[in-house]
């Protein structure tokens, strides 16, 4: 009996260990976490994948020598690696080099000779001649000042005929082009970004989100009452999250959405980003109820149109390439180093993330590890035209990475280029291109048929005599059938 | 004779009319099912077949969950939910079709699948994406052609007007629906009473 009952035991658990094993829809994360990511497959499934990016160090108020940072909102870094990061609760701005060392503290700008401070300001931006735009939320007001700490410009009460009339401007994030236009994202604002001229006036709108129904909230909506109905919640286009400006001047933006949540805009406003990738551009294409949907609350640019996205949920950093390919996913809730509290910034230093902590205050540092090293350059290379140097980078990344399918894309291109079809389409099946192994295909056919050019044409001239023949031989046999019956007729 | 044999359901095809008509009234009932299963088993054949080796340029289906003995349910299970529901259906109905003659037509009907999807199985993997259209026109028309000769078996077969075959038909697609409802009640019943009966004999086991 013993026996018996150990025996069944021994089933179950294998049974429940092959259940186990074989869930594809659940939780990506990893059971071990620390070392391992994850990325998702042709087929949507999350598949193992090796890190591409470490926590190597933490930085906190003490750490930097400021004092414990208070509700941090908002960080950004220049080209030159400098690091501005918005400490909102002490309404103050420390600018840090790229080791992290501090270099100055702003919280006060004068103006006409009085001393101005700052009122729980949420978003920055620098430009390229280190002008410093803060949103200075509180005081509803952008303030532009030099690299000099001077004042250039303060941006309030924006007036326009597009505006209503008790609009009250609460700046939330920005960014500023290469002209000097600035873009405002700010609270209660449905219609897009806020857009200004170089002079700080108001010209238009830009990139509204689209409204999106809920088809059983319009049911109710449509069966109620008009006094019903004006309780109820208004039908609003999506604020968006957060935004960024690549060098060319188009704008990244994202919303609060759980799809359809990463824009790319151009100067008219319309969303241009290319969704080429096996699943969206989106954060995690798997969401459940327990473990709640992506909400991105930052985005960053890097070079060759790299760009990566925060969710603010699950606290994960994915980074997309501009063709929409996911390259690589990193962090994680938790409290250990390389996980998150309330995750609300994130920015590039060189190859290097950092991702600011709003709560815990806290920067975390993220270096590339060797794999993550060689996909970006492999990025880059490919980006760049570079196609030889990207095959050699897309091989050592499959070798490290078997999983990353859109990697045998970039072989098989490189392949194609040089004349190998046959082995270009292996690495297209492999990636499951099929438009490109659709190109490879034709032109290898052509490859076989010219080659073999005689012996096809040889093969249907000897079938049509064939045909021919045999046609011939069975009216001859129908005719010597026919033959004795008319005989025997006669 | 045998030459004969194997031309009959391609005439049928070419000629559905007629073709239905020799079936309820001239034909052996034998020979009628013989052919039938020939033709089922030929669909289960291209069903199992073109889930493995479609051209990589049409094919859809993750390699990693394709089960073949699956691919044949696909095909048995509509083809018997099909004939049940639509022989409960004319019954009620005054048809005048008997169960065998519902279950031929139908496999006869799906002769056009057979002769049209099994060679593109072959074919499609000489294709580029853009005459990849002839593959999925040539798939419609399967369908198309299917369709049609499935009613027209059905008209015959049980000797409505058209108007009482298309309701029948929408009637049979509900029926199957609701048998598909009930199948999956009473599976998952089974199995929780085999759940319930496990865990009493766990108890029982582990505790003595």
């Amino acid at each position: 009996m013993k026996n018996v009952a150990n025996r069944a035991r021994a089933y179950i658990l294998l049974a429940v260990c092959v259940l186990l094993g074989v869930m594809p829809g659940a939780a990506p994360a990893m059971a071990d976490g620390s070392s391992s990511s994850y990325n998702y497959s042709y087929w949507g499934e999350p598949v193992a994948s090796p890190a591409a990016y470490q926590a190597t160090e933490l930085w906190t108020g003490d750490s930097l020598g400021t004092g414990p940072l208070k509700d941090p909102s908002d960080m950004h870094v220049t080209p030159d690696g400098d690091i501005y990061v918005l400490d909102t609760g002490n309404n103050r701005i420390l600018i840090l080099d790229s080791q992290f060392k501090l270099e100055r503290i702003i919280d006060s700008f004068k103006q006409d000779g009085a001393v101005q401070t700052f009122q729980s300001p949420l978003g920055l931006f620098v430009t390229e001649n280190k002008d410093l735009y803060i949103a200075d939320t509180g005081n509803r007001r952008v303030v532009q000042l030099d690299s000099g700490d001077n004042v250039v410009k303060v941006v309030d009460s924006p007036q326009s005929e597009q505006l209503p009339e008790n609009f009250t401007f609460q700046p939330v994030r920005l960014v500023v082009d290469k002209a000097q236009r600035l873009y405002v994202m700010a609270t209660g604002v449905y219609d897009g970004f806020m857009e200004f001229n170089s002079g700080g006036d108001f010209t238009s709108f830009i990139g509204a989100n689209k409204v999106t129904i809920d088809p059983v909230e319009y049911f109710w909506k449509r069966i109620s009452t008009q006094a019903q109905r004006s309780q109820m919640v208004m039908y609003t286009p999506t604020e968006f999250s957060n935004l960024d400006i690549n060098e060319e001047g188009f704008i990244y933006a994202t919303n609060g959405q759980r799809s359809n949540n990463v824009k790319k805009l151009n100067a008219q406003g319309s969303d241009i980003l290319r969704r080429l990738g096996y699943w969206e551009p989106e954060g995690d294409i798997y969401a459940t109820v327990t473990t709640g949907y992506t909400r991105l609350a930052d985005i960053d640019i890097g070079d060759s149109e790299m760009y990566s996205i925060l969710d603010a949920n699950h606290g994960r950093v994915f980074t997309y390439n501009g063709d929409g390919y996911l390259l690589y996913v990193f962090g994680g809730m938790g409290n250990q180093l390389g996980y998150f509290n309330t995750p609300a910034a994130l920015e590039r230093v060189g190859d290097d993330f950092i991702v600011l902590d709003k709560a815990l205050g806290e920067i975390t540092v993220f270096r590339s590890t060797e794999y993550g090293r060689t996909l970006n350059q492999a990025v880059r290379s490919y980006y760049n035209g570079d196609e030889e140097q990207a095959l050699q980078l897309f091989r050592q990344t499959i070798n490290m990475n078997a999983n990353l399918d859109f990697a045998y894309s970039g072989i098989g291109k490189a392949i194609l280029r040089q004349g190998d079809y046959a082995e270009a389409m292996k690495y297209f099946k492999q990636s499951m291109d099929k438009t490109n192994y659709s190109k490879a295909y034709l032109l290898y056919r052509k490859q076989v048929l010219r080659a073999h050019f005689t012996e096809i044409v040889a093969a249907v001239f000897l079938l049509v005599i064939a045909v021919f023949a045999w046609i011939k031989f069975r009216k001859m046999k129908v005719r010597k059938k026919v033959v004795p019956r008319e005989q025997r007729a006669g | 004779m045998n030459k004969e044999l194997v031309k009959y359901p391609f005439e049928l095809m070419a000629h559905p009319f007629n073709g239905f008509w020799d079936l309820k009234y001239d034909r052996s009932r034998k020979t009628n099912l013989v052919i039938s299963f020939i033709i089922l088993g030929l669909m289960v054949l291209t069903n199992v077949l073109s889930t493995q080796y479609s051209g990589f340029l049409v094919s859809m289906y993750n390699p990693n969950y394709m089960n073949s003995l699956l691919e044949v349910l696909y095909v048995l299970i509509p083809v018997i939910f099909w004939t049940v529901a639509n022989w409960s259906i004319t019954t009620l109905m005054d048809g005048e079709g008997k169960f065998v003659e519902i279950f031929t037509s139908t496999c006869f009907a799906m002769l056009p699948l057979v002769i049209i999807n099994l060679p593109w199985i072959w074919l499609s993997n000489y294709i580029s994406l853009q005459e990849a259209s002839f593959y999925y026109f040539s798939g419609s028309l399967a369908t198309i052609w299917f369709i049609f000769l499935l009613f027209v078996g059905n008209m015959t077969v049980q000797q409505f007007t058209p108007g009482k075959t298309i309701v029948t038909i929408l009637l049979t697609v509900a029926a199957m629906a609701f048998m598909a409802f009930l199948c999956l009640l009473f599976f998952s019943l089974v199995q929780q009473i085999i759940n319930f009966s496990m865990t009493i004999y766990q108890e029982i086991v582990l505790r003595s």
